[in-house]
């Protein structure tokens, strides 16, 4: 009862948040200019449109992600509104877990908004409605989810811009972690090679969301791995959000 | 002293405290192991790709340059390095349709970075088994940087290895032509010449070899193809003259002055050494006293 109450602030909050009207802003220009760079293609355009579209759905959730999930527990402790939060019987947990589930709610808000925008721009181009589509953009809401629990993590122990570089370069890493399996090939087996194999584990793995490409040629999708990367989401975010608990139940605000 | 905790309350809140600790610790413990099982498993699932989906929608590098803000030499090295590992995986079979696209956006972004055009050529030989796209590929790097006699050198080489010695020639000749070729290339020019049968250049090329080498070594190689030369040109001319006879007479000469008595020569001709060259009257065939490169 009272994550939701915080949530549903939280919520509110982030819709009087001027970045995220911003970023929607520039989300649907870059939507809408996907039809307009598909005509300086030669050859097939709609694939120029669900690359761009896709790509900037995926973008643009991101930077909502880090840029308002970076600063909200920072602005709690700035303007000391975090002392009447925590002086009420809230516990550190169900405020972490309240603020989480309200910017993951206008997450999935502004990625159906664009998605919406995506597909009437693709429907009015081909006529049709590619259904397949909405499941890289549910796949691309798993990571984004990812991403808010990542930017909430670095909030509760560092200033803004610090928190959105670092999970900016979580972000980088969780997309680029498939070439330490190209490394770990070179590498001769030792204790070299078995450090890089934990740390290519441990590591994220966004590519795991990532079904564009299959989406838009058309591509088989393994059912196996839809499971498997839905619960890897899960039970990835569960675990950035245990860690950014246990940070944040030992972190002093005075 | 309503508000103000005792010791026991203390403690035990600090229990309870200690207790919540140990089970978030747990849990993350848990995930962790849970989530690097589930990468691990992710990992065994095949996943259909396009084929060279990673390179084809690559804009050329005239385009690619403007959009890498300055750092072109840096993405070209990026592209560079990828393109090692991605030529080195045997899992993708058409991967070398794209490699002149993938090397061209190299050179545009990075004329003077000569390495790619070394490798992409190598790697259009031997793993691609399309020589004229590693002529392609060194022909745009001698044009980038035409101060480079390996490009040339090495498309030689390669022209050589395909058994190509006009375009061998052409290529060693270009290569000659740069201030900084090492000697060896005027010696491989020489027997591309020899090769195709332009024997007065080969002559004249390994004659100029001669006269300017400091090394003995160098001198004696240089000696032992000038004999190879002339025992060439002199037992071709030798046998199309013991052919004459033949016609004329009905018969093989009995050995090779008969052939100067018979009106076909005006002298028979001695190898480099002075020494006679060997003739069979029973089958005609003649042949040099020795066998050159064993001189």
């Amino acid at each position: 009862m009272k994550i939701t109450t915080i949530a549903r602030n939280t919520f509110k909050e982030a819709k009087r948040d001027r970045v995220l009207y911003l970023l929607f802003f520039f989300a649907a220009i870059c939507l809408l200019f996907s039809r307009f760079l598909a005509l300086l293609t030669v050859g097939d355009r709609v694939k120029i449109i669900k690359d761009v579209g896709l790509a900037s759905i995926q973008l643009f959730g991101m930077l909502m992600a880090i840029l308002m999930g970076t600063g909200l527990v920072y602005k709690e402790i700035d303007k000391k509104t975090i002392f009447t939060l925590l002086a009420k019987p809230i516990h550190r947990i169900e405020f972490l877990l309240g603020k989480f589930l309200g910017l993951v709610l206008t997450i999935f808000i502004m990625t159906v908004l664009m998605a919406v925008i995506f597909l009437l721009i693709l429907f009015l181009h081909t006529f049709t409605i590619e259904w397949s589509i909405l499941l890289a953009i549910l796949y691309i809401f798993f990571e984004l989810c990812l991403m808010t629990a990542v930017a909430l993590l670095f909030s509760t122990f560092t200033t803004p811009i610090l928190a959105s570089l670092y999970s900016l370069g979580f972000y980088l890493i969780g997309h680029l972690s498939w070439s330490l399996e190209m490394l770990i090939k070179k590498v001769k087996s030792g204790a070299g090679r078995a450090a890089l194999q934990v740390l290519y584990t441990i590591l994220p793995d966004l590519e795991n969301f990532n079904f564009k490409t299959e989406v838009v040629h058309n591509l088989p999708i393994p059912t196996k791995l839809l499971g498997i990367s839905f619960i890897y989401g899960l039970v990835y975010t569960a675990f950035i959000l245990l860690l950014a608990m246990l940070i944040f139940r030992r972190r002093d605000f005075i | 002293m309503a508000g103000i905790k005792t010791a026991e309350e203390k403690s035990s809140g600090e229990k309870l405290l200690g207790r919540q600790r140990n089970l978030l610790v747990l849990f993350l413990v848990v995930s962790l192991l849970l989530f690097s099982w589930l990468k691990i498993q992710s990992d065994k699932v095949a996943r259909k790709k396009v084929p060279g989906s990673s390179i084809i929608y690559l804009p050329s590098g005239k385009y690619l340059k403007y959009a890498t803000f300055g750092y072109s030499s840096l993405a070209a090295d990026i592209i560079y390095l990828w393109a090692i590992q991605y030529y080195g995986s045997y899992d993708i079979p058409d991967r070398f349709k794209y490699l002149e696209h993938i090397f061209s956006i190299i050179a545009e972004l990075d004329p003077k970075y000569t390495d790619p055009y070394e490798v992409g050529a190598l790697i259009a030989v031997y793993d691609a088994h399309d020589p004229e796209l590693a002529y392609k590929i060194l022909d745009m790097g001698l044009q980038k940087n035409p101060e480079m006699w390996i490009f040339p050198f090495q498309a030689g080489h390669i022209a050589q290895m395909q058994k190509d010695f006009e375009r061998a020639r052409e290529y060693y000749r270009k290569a000659m032509e740069i201030p900084g070729a090492p000697p060896i290339v005027k010696r491989l020019y020489a027997n591309a010449a020899y090769k195709t049968m332009d024997y007065a250049e080969a002559w004249q090329m390994w004659k100029e070899v001669y006269e300017t080498a400091k090394e003995d070594w160098v001198k004696e190689i240089a000696y032992n193809h000038l004999y190879r030369v002339k025992s060439t040109v002199d037992t071709e001319a030798l046998s199309q003259a013991v052919k004459k006879f033949k016609e004329k007479y009905g018969r093989w000469p009995e050995d090779l002055n008969s052939l100067v008595r018979a009106g076909l020569l005006r002298e028979v001709p001695k190898d480099l050494d002075g020494k006679d060259y060997l003739y069979d009257p029973k089958t005609g065939e003649v042949k040099p006293a020795r066998v050159w490169w064993k001189r």
